[in-house]
């Protein structure tokens, strides 16, 4: 019974997982894995390793989707100019 | 030939398998009562005074391999420069300044200190709870780009002096080794926790070069966050590819 | 296994899931306020196993997660804002989210008493329901004047 918050966390866990391989879209993808990235921090406190769980949540909730969101966006921009001259 | 070569990969990879599977079935079980591992980190941890035994583990009897991870940051962020820099047949396009509303602007701005008071924190309470350099230099350089989402880029770049923080994040590095290297001088060994006195237990200045060592890591890995989101965000803004090529 | 725990893992499972499901599926708009509401799922949950573990240390956790979470959702709707991301009305979530958020602090601060660990609860708390708040305004148009910057 005490293994409850576990299992609820590791199904989490494993569902976003799965869910963010199977989006198509790149910035939907960065959705999910923010998602991910907070019930990942949730998974690491309840195996009691909350130095790792505060690594995910620093870096995991804002550096990555900015990080990824930026390069959606650079990648977009230049297909742009490139129809734009053709 | 090549057989001869996945041959020998597999039997290499088959022992490793076995040595691999071994080793688990000799671990300790998951949620049991001994710790063979847990036990002797405390008792180390607690011989020098930290609260923290991550800290302990990571900044004083592993140090070195921190180490390592704190170059492989710095070479990481080294390549993405190198990558991301202005190339020849890119020109800068300033980009018009953005409109926010006025509630996301002030939750920004005053959400802005907060949030570097929050990674300073962090890296202050290293050796005595959760946290340490890493973690806080990532929540300090994070909050630093609220200024982009509430206002915008130019905005950023004004309060945002690049060689600075690039200066910065050399210093980080040289810091630790610096520490490290005071240790061999002292006679002991490179990164030896024993230069200075362990202080009271559950203190801001408890565990000897510990906070130190977090407060270098910390200036490295805020720097560093900062020089690359400056260059992805110079990129995904900024710079466009010259047209006519 | 006590009530703190209980708590947290019925609060995570149902929050979790309903989130989960809103931020895989449907229009972007829907996955952006899904996106917005997992943070204010997830911090309450820390803050629960931080009590239920007994370990006042493990509320940084919810500190960060109520300071960084907010900012994710800004990070979207800021550059998602060329597409249709500004969709249904949502106050309705955002003002029950709030309102668990509101809830799950003010038990906390009862079982922990007046002192210092009170005030850090209350800053997560502000944080918390403040960037919530203001994190759905954005995404309800908030960006809607920014061009390419």
């Amino acid at each position: 019974m005490s293994d409850a918050v576990t299992v609820v966390a590791l199904l989490l866990v494993a569902a976003s997982a799965t869910a963010a391989v199977a989006q198509r879209d790149p910035a939907r993808q960065a959705l999910v894995l923010s998602f991910l990235g907070m019930v990942l921090a949730v998974l690491f406190t309840v195996l009691q390793a909350p130095d790792v769980g505060l690594s995910q949540l620093a870096v995991g909730s804002a550096l990555t989707p900015l990080l990824i969101m930026l390069s959606v966006r650079k990648v977009r921009r230049r297909g742009r100019t490139k129809e734009e001259r053709t | 030939m090549n057989r001869l070569r996945l041959g020998l990969l597999a039997v290499g990879g088959a022992g490793l398998a076995a040595l691999l599977v071994a080793a688990c079935l000799d671990l300790p079980d998951f949620g049991g009562s001994r710790h063979p591992y847990g036990d002797r980190a405390v008792r180390a941890s607690l011989a020098r005074h930290i609260a923290n035994t991550i800290a302990s583990v990571n900044f004083d009897q592993r140090a070195y391999d921190t180490l390592g991870e704190m170059s492989i940051l710095f070479a990481a962020v080294l390549g993405c420069v190198v990558l991301l820099r202005e190339a020849r047949d890119e020109r800068r396009a300033r980009p018009e300044p953005a409109e926010v509303v006025r509630p996301v602007r002030r939750y920004a701005l005053l959400v802005l200190p907060v949030a570097l008071l929050t990674g300073l924190y962090v890296i202050a309470h290293g050796q005595l709870s959760p946290g340490g350099g890493f973690q806080g230099g990532v929540v300090a350089a994070t909050g630093l780009h609220l200024l982009y989402l509430g206002a915008d880029h130019g905005a950023l770049e004004r309060v945002r002096p690049l060689g600075f923080f690039e200066t910065a994040d050399s210093l980080g590095v040289c810091a630790y080794l610096v520490l490290g290297a005071a240790g061999v001088l002292a006679g002991t060994a490179f990164l030896a926790n024993t230069l200075l006195p362990y202080g009271t237990f559950d203190t801001l200045s408890s565990g000897g070069t510990v906070p130190l060592l977090n407060a270098a890591v910390g200036m490295e890995v805020a720097s560093a966050v900062v020089v690359l989101l400056a260059h992805f965000l110079d990129q995904a803004v900024e710079i466009e590819e010259e047209p006519g090529r | 296994m006590n009530g703190w725990i209980l708590a947290a893992t019925v609060e995570l499972g149902g929050g979790g899931a309903a989130a989960l499901w809103g931020v895989a599926t449907g229009p972007p708009a829907r996955r952006l306020t899904a996106q917005n509401l997992t943070t204010s799922v997830v911090c309450p949950a820390l803050l629960l196993l931080a009590q239920g573990y007994a370990r006042p240390a493990y509320v940084d956790l919810a500190l960060l997660l109520a300071l960084l979470g907010p900012v994710g959702t800004l990070v979207f709707a800021r550059l998602l804002s060329g597409e249709q991301v500004s969709g249904p009305n949502v106050r309705g979530a955002t003002w029950t989210a709030a309102g668990l958020d509101a809830a799950v602090v003010v038990a906390v601060c009862a079982a922990v008493g007046p002192g210092r660990s009170m005030v850090k609860l209350l800053l997560i708390g502000t944080l918390l329901i403040g960037g919530n708040i203001i994190a759905s305004r954005a995404l309800a148009g908030g960006f809607r004047g920014v061009g390419g910057g």
